[in-house]
């Protein structure tokens, strides 16, 4: 192809390292993750729960502290899913992020937000709203999958993963 | 209460495409704003203030005011603000020109907005507009969420009905586009087995049922009652704004029905007296990022009952000829600069009540009705008319 | 890695394209072809632009004429940089200055290939100095010497 005049280019790649502060629920949440625990904020006013936790019901506009977390289950309902499956570059590495990759967004047990999450499955078939799922921990995993750690870490990785539960699981 | 009555009296846009390796930043936001100077028949030292908005991380500069707003503008010490609210960006920069006249601060304004987005990508800035910790691992940009929504909106109100009729709000829009000289997406024979037989790209979105991404600038001028009659005899007027946000956190609601825009609606529809925005609207220009969405927000925005989108295509309400067309520019999924979209939507409105669309004019349109929506599932509305009062 | 639990320690990594457009490619080309500094006049008001734009923000008027303007200058400010981080382009110390080429209205700032502060003066006399193998970059024009 000949290149027009004018259509010159600059190519570049912005490489910027950060430290974002998480927040004293943050903290807490992946403190006890590290003790296989699921924590949620529940607001003082009007009870609702969160998860993630956070530090104000945006409801009530009131504050929510660690004294205010809650353990809640590993298991949930799928609400809804989709397969990711197109190219894009992952600002978090630079590099083409792998797909296709299963994506849901699930409740889990006792919360009244949502989460949205990677899940191991990549046939949109499989999947069926209203069904049973569970928070998968990197160290229950077979050896040789590549999200396998041996032991929780307290980070965003010990939950690789939702799995949708088998009927005979449920 | 607002001091004074707001107009719309200049419109420029470019002609929207993937790419305008022609042209730098400024060079291109150039265009539009001569193009608006130009359709007001006004000179830059005419103009108070400019109000200029993008998403900077999409194109990978930071502080795009500092030269956009001089190279591009001509504002050269004079005042400047740049506004950046992700999809919504256009119509923040739309209401915001509206707040400036309305309360006196300045008799006419020039607002802008811009994106070049194939010089970096929607999908990676996208990404880094969210939590770092919680949601920036899994999210994919805009089409995963969407996805998600599409998919629980399909999962309540059945799938095979809302595939076709989101395959039936592809082929309008984008046959509309073909009357836009300014539209991206030129489709004009497009049908809708082309649309359900295109690759499947986040189940249940194909890729005919997403947006483009699209480079230009839309650029749009301002003025209060008295300016205004000296500029132009057909001016649009704005008769109302509303804004609705709602959100803490991407999870925190399922959102498939987008909650903002019955919010906002029920908000401008209250003050600008209306009450069957189907009768008293005679079209609306509304930001469907996917074809899903269309079928979503104009249940939100109460045009049908939930679950009922696809009765607005079925009757022919929502197309070209039918008693309120959504749409004739082509909409989002034909063109989206994402900084200038929403604007985009608010002059889209203007140019209906001017009476200026010619192929995609809607006949005798006297109520318009704009949208923004945006990252952070956000609405921001104007209903714009022949006259600033309310309809009823 | 951080040890603090409370800091979640990230990056954000984007390659990117910006459209240098028209008027950046003829100014960078005729350096690396030329050696020669080319800048915009402005229709009304006369003004000479370096580096060259399309759009005199003044008079909101496009600019077509080229004009070749000199390779010396005038410094009209300077910063000597003692201070390493990773984004220099130059081992500090080293200068930045506000140069006035000679034809030019506008002000260009750049690298001074001098860094002790004592040599240098507002109003001194710079010259260009080109980079042996041009890659259309700004560095292309690689440092400004005192004469
Ligand atoms: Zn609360
Ligand atoms: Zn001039």
């Amino acid at each position: 192809m000949v290149r027009q005049k004018g259509e010159f280019q600059i190519r570049w790649k912005t490489d910027l390292p950060y430290r974002w502060a998480i927040g004293k629920l943050a903290v807490k949440y992946f403190e006890e993750l590290k003790k296989r625990k699921i924590m949620g904020s529940k607001c003082p006013k009007c009870g609702k729960m969160y998860m993630p936790p956070r530090g104000v019901c945006a409801d009530c506009f009131v504050e929510m502290t660690v004294d205010d977390m809650v353990e809640l289950s590993r298991k949930g309902t799928l609400m809804g899913f989709t397969v990711v499956n197109y190219p894009f570059v992952d600002p978090n590495t630079g590099a083409m992020r792998p797909f296709p990759y299963g994506y849901v967004i699930c409740q889990l047990d006792g919360a009244d937000t949502y989460l949205m999450h990677f899940c191991d499955e990549i046939d949109h078939t499989k999947f069926k709203i209203g069904q049973r799922v569970e928070a998968v921990f990197c160290d229950e995993l077979p050896k040789d999958h590549e999200s396998y750690r041996p032991e929780l870490k307290g980070d965003i990785y010990d939950i690789p993963f939702i799995r949708l539960l088998k009927d005979e699981e449920v | 209460m607002p001091k004074h009555d707001v107009a719309i009296v200049g419109i420029g846009q470019t002609k929207f495409r993937s790419k305008r390796r022609d042209v730098n930043i400024p060079e291109m936001i150039y265009e539009a704003v001569k193009a608006a100077l130009d359709d007001a028949n006004l000179e830059i030292k005419d103009i108070d203030a400019l109000l200029i908005g993008n998403m900077d991380h999409f194109e990978g500069i930071n502080f795009s005011e500092l030269w956009t707003g001089i190279d591009a503008c001509g504002f050269y010490l004079k005042p400047v603000v740049k506004i950046a609210t992700g999809g919504t960006t256009g119509s923040s920069l739309g209401i915001s020109g509206y707040y400036n006249i309305a309360s006196g601060i300045y008799d006419k304004v020039l607002v802008v907005g811009w994106e070049k987005l194939n010089e970096g990508g929607a999908t990676t800035g996208i990404i880094t507009a969210f939590d770092p910790v919680w949601e920036r691992p899994s999210l994919a940009g805009a089409l995963g969420p969407l996805a998600l929504m599409a998919n629980i909106y399909a999962s309540k109100y059945g799938i095979e009905r809302s595939m076709e009729a989101s395959a039936d709000v592809v082929v309008k829009n984008r046959s509309n586009a073909a009357n836009n000289e300014f539209a991206h997406l030129q489709m004009p024979n497009i049908t809708t087995d082309f649309v359900m037989s295109s690759q499947m790209i986040s189940y249940p979105l194909r890729l005919h049922d997403c947006c483009p991404q699209s480079e230009g600038a839309c650029a749009v001028i301002y003025a209060n009652e008295n300016e205004a009659k000296k500029i132009t005899d057909n001016p649009a007027w704005f008769k109302g704004v509303s804004t609705a946000h709602y959100y803490t956190f991407g999870c925190d609601d399922i959102m498939y029905n987008l909650p903002t825009a019955t919010i906002a609606s029920k908000k401008i529809y209250k003050k600008v007296g209306i009450k069957d925005p189907i009768k008293d609207l005679d079209v609306a220009e509304i930001y469907e990022p996917t074809s899903w969405a269309e079928l979503a927000w104009t249940e939100a925005l109460g045009f049908c009952d939930f679950g009922k989108g696809h009765t607005l295509l079925d009757e022919g309400i929502s197309k070209m000829g039918g008693e309120m067309p959504v749409n004739p520019s082509g909409g989002v999924l034909s063109t989206n600069p994402i900084g200038a979209t929403a604007l985009v939507r608010f002059a889209e409105a203007a140019i209906q009540i001017m009476g200026r669309g010619g192929k995609r004019q809607v006949p005798d349109a006297e109520v318009a009705m704009g949208m923004g929506f945006g990252g952070s599932l956000w609405t921001e509305l104007c209903i714009l008319g022949k006259d600033p009062k309310p309809v009823r | 890695m951080s040890d603090d639990k409370r800091v979640f320690e990230g990056r954000i990594k984007v390659p990117y394209k910006h459209t240098a457009g028209a008027y950046v490619e003829k100014f960078l080309t005729e350096i690396g072809q030329n050696r020669k500094i080319m800048g915009v006049k402005c229709p009304k008001c006369k003004k000479v632009f370096v580096p060259p734009k399309m759009v005199c923000f003044e008079c909101f008027e496009k600019m077509e004429e080229w004009v070749e303007v000199g390779n010396q200058g005038t410094l009209k400010g300077f910063t000597v940089v003692t201070h390493k981080t990773d984004v220099m382009p130059l081992k500090p110390p080293f200068a930045y200055g506000i140069i006035r080429l000679d034809g030019a209205d506008t002000d260009i700032v750049h690298l001074i290939k001098e860094s002790d502060p004592n040599k240098l003066k507002a109003g001194m006399r710079v010259e260009a100095s080109f980079y042996a193998k041009p890659r259309k970059r700004i560095l292309d024009i690689e440092y400004f010497k005192p004469i």
